[in-house]
């Protein structure tokens, strides 16, 4: 099977183009080390031919890792003999961004003796406007094919498949042109004078995007219209995913309730239901909020708004060390991390993702909340303050919501500001693409496509660590007394680690089980505590609580310890698969697990000072 | 006085004379190819509150660019009439 690669400058319409080209069917590869995202399709019209989509990219002169590791890759490419013909596509409505990437990919192509053709791409744009590309004069100038397409539309795109197959049959030949031994800076000065020779006259383009700049990026519209979209794009995580989430967990619990009688023995009963259906549902679950997530942000950058945002939220982020383009994912982030930690691909230094991945799950997430609300229930009075307009609980609520999102910019801060640079960092330099309606199709395959990444790389282990989990608290007494559990027992051993913040072995247990996800909190302590569906009505297990002899200051403790603490295993699957790091995700555990500890004893014993 | 791109205000146009020996020259080669060279008009679309990066026009391309870039790119004012 022979391969024709599609290479391009971002914004060029290359994905839209890969997706008609093969019919959205392309799989997602990742290339060891960094993460870049490599589309692989059989074309739909030659079903013999691959195509490879490679990561947009300004320049074949890399000035990150990143960046690197796609220009050495098509480097290495264009040496594989599989390798029949290369496609660049080029934005026809700014030619001049997009000639000096095609100058360097023609001549690298003649170098290694491959036949390339330039892909005009949105050329309708410029027919709506009665704009025009001198096609001729460019492919004669390139002394290459150029040919004007448009992927939304699909025009040209025969053309394209006719071009392909006159090459395979050898029709083409590899021009040897004055490009083949031009450096790089000589490319620059011939891609600004072919683009004001050959490229489209007027600026018809640049006043509608103009226009509606005015009012996305000014204070008071713009910021209307920030929080307006941001409002949305929270509502989308939290509250129209929910029905498919319980969607989900009801239909798993219904399956449950079928297939659990089948079986004879109480261990079976028990591994189905709980080890089994318990660990699908562990990561099934997240699986609407990830597509909702992915649709909704997808919808926001093909539309072009994302860079807007990026820039509207770039100047206070970066006190923190962070970009513009860290404040989506810290949001989803708020409401879950993993959907969260997807979003920050969108991040294009790595530096600044990487310390996007270290705030991210120090957002307060929507697990962390039945905890809070247990803690908080259980130890701070439900009094009012200001004639009923300040609620106690209210305020300690927001307190440790605050709580999360301020640890989680403080770790940036002075991470970024005490690490040495380990990536070469890219400046804030963002390109403002023009505004468009995106299209549906491709919209739902990306989330479609980030659901399934979910469920096949994180779902394996989330899996496993919810049978570890369920078999040491089942043996060796067949789930009867959770005390007297292997995980019981482990409890036990751990309790001196907790013992300093004023935590028996039964808050243990439930910290360790919290490690599944940190709901399981709640579960655990009404287990133990003898309740049944803790985790559905609190208040029986809230007086358990505050029954037994735990103090403010240990309540308080708790409370910091699990807005700190990275114990979700979830979480951490995601982050080792998304940053191709293991090591990232260890360090990043461990880290916040000391730092948890360390606040916990602290805000302890300050407690313990007022009487607490 | 040495104007720099980050000292243009919205509307204002300039023609780019080069850049400070302060950027690297990754960055440096990076703006050129996104079309600021020497020689290049650029004008100011938008300036934000707060600081915040600020709106160019290069070419027909948008882009906006931080302080930590703009302010090392040397530029003169253009006139109405330039």
């Amino acid at each position: 099977m022979s391969k024709v690669i599609l290479i391009g400058s971002p914004n060029s319409g290359k994905s839209l183009l890969f997706n008609k080209l093969t019919g959205l069917h392309h799989k997602v590869a990742n290339f060891p080390g960094i993460t870049v995202d490599v589309g692989i399709g059989r074309m739909r019209a030659m079903t013999d031919v691959e195509l490879v989509d490679f990561p947009g990219t300004y320049s074949l002169q890399a000035i990150s890792a990143e960046e690197r590791v796609a220009v050495d890759q098509f480097e290495r490419a264009l040496d594989d003999p599989e390798v029949a013909h290369v496609l660049c596509v080029i934005d026809a409505t700014r030619l001049e961004k997009s000639l000096y990437f095609t100058l360097q990919v023609i001549r690298d192509c003649e170098r290694h003796g491959k036949p390339v053709t330039v892909l005009a791409n949105m050329i309708d744009v410029l027919d709506n406007h009665k704009l025009a590309l001198d096609v001729a004069g460019l492919a004669a100038e390139l002394e290459t094919p150029v040919l004007p397409v448009s992927a939304r539309s699909g025009k040209g795109l025969d053309a394209v498949v006719s071009q392909l197959r006159a090459s395979a049959g050898g029709a083409t030949r590899v021009p040897r042109s004055r490009l083949v031994d031009s450096p790089d800076v000589l490319l620059r000065g011939t891609a600004h004078q072919l683009a004001r020779r050959f490229g489209p006259k007027g600026d018809i383009l640049i006043r509608s995007q103009t226009r509606l700049d005015s009012f996305f990026l000014s204070s008071l519209t713009g910021g209307l219209a920030f929080f307006a979209i941001m409002y949305l794009l929270f509502q989308s995580i939290f509250t129209w995913s929910a029905p498919a989430m319980d969607a989900v967990e009801g239909a798993l619990a219904a399956m449950a309730d079928l297939v659990v009688p089948l079986f004879g023995s109480q261990l079976a009963r028990d591994f189905t239901s709980d080890a089994l259906f318990g660990g699908i549902g562990a990561f099934l679950v997240f699986v609407p909020q990830i597509f909702v997530l992915t649709f909704v942000i997808g919808l926001l950058e093909d539309s072009g708004y994302l860079a807007r945002a990026a820039l509207i939220c770039h100047k206070p982020l970066r006190l923190f060390g962070l970009t513009g383009k860290s404040f989506i994912p810290m949001l989803s982030g708020v409401a879950c991390a993993i959907p969260g930690i997807y979003a920050a691909r969108a991040i294009d230094s790595p530096r600044k993702r990487l310390l996007t991945y270290m705030a991210i799950p120090l957002m307060p997430c929507s697990a962390r909340l039945p905890v809070y609300t247990l803690l908080i229930a259980a130890f701070i009075p439900a009094d009012t303050a200001l004639g009923g307009l300040v609620g106690w609980q209210g305020l300690a609520m927001f307190c440790i919501y605050f709580f999360g999102m301020f640890c989680g910019l403080l770790v940036t801060g002075v991470v970024s500001r005490s690490s040495e640079d380990h990536y070469t960092d890219l400046p804030f330099v963002l390109e403002l693409p023009p505004y468009r309606v995106p299209g549906l199709p491709p919209l739902l395959r990306n989330a479609w496509n980030r659901s399934k990444h979910f469920v096949t790389k994180a779902g394996k282990i989330i899996f496993a660590v919810t049978l570890v989990i369920w078999v040491l608290g089942y043996f060796p007494n067949y789930g009867t007394d959770l005390g007297a559990s292997w995980l019981g027992t482990l409890g036990h051993i751990v309790e001196p680690v907790f013992a300093p913040l004023g935590l028996d072995w039964r808050y243990a247990v439930a910290i360790l089980t919290s490690f599944l996800a940190r709901e399981v909190f709640v579960g655990t302590l009404g287990t133990i505590f003898g309740i049944e569906s803790a985790d559905e009505n609190m208040t029986p297990l809230v007086q358990q609580i505050q029954a037994s002899d735990l103090s403010i200051g240990s309540g308080l403790a708790l409370l910091v310890f699990f807005a700190i603490a990275l114990q979700c295993v979830s979480t951490l699957a995601i982050l080792s698969k998304e940053s191709a790091s293991r090591s990232l995700a260890l360090k990043m555990f461990v880290a916040y697990l000391l730092l948890a500890y360390a606040a916990a004893l602290a805000i302890f014993h300050i407690a313990g000072l007022f009487g607490g | 006085m040495n104007l720099t791109l980050w000292s243009l205000k919205a509307g204002q146009r300039c023609e780019i004379l080069g850049f400070d020996q302060v950027l690297a020259d990754n960055y440096r080669t990076r703006m050129m190819e996104f079309g600021f060279h020497p020689g290049e008009t650029v004008s100011c679309v938008q300036s934000l509150a707060f600081g915040a990066p600020k709106v160019y026009r290069v070419s027909n391309t948008i882009f906006s660019l931080d302080e930590e870039v703009a302010s090392h790119l040397q530029v003169r004012l253009l006139g109405d009439n330039e």
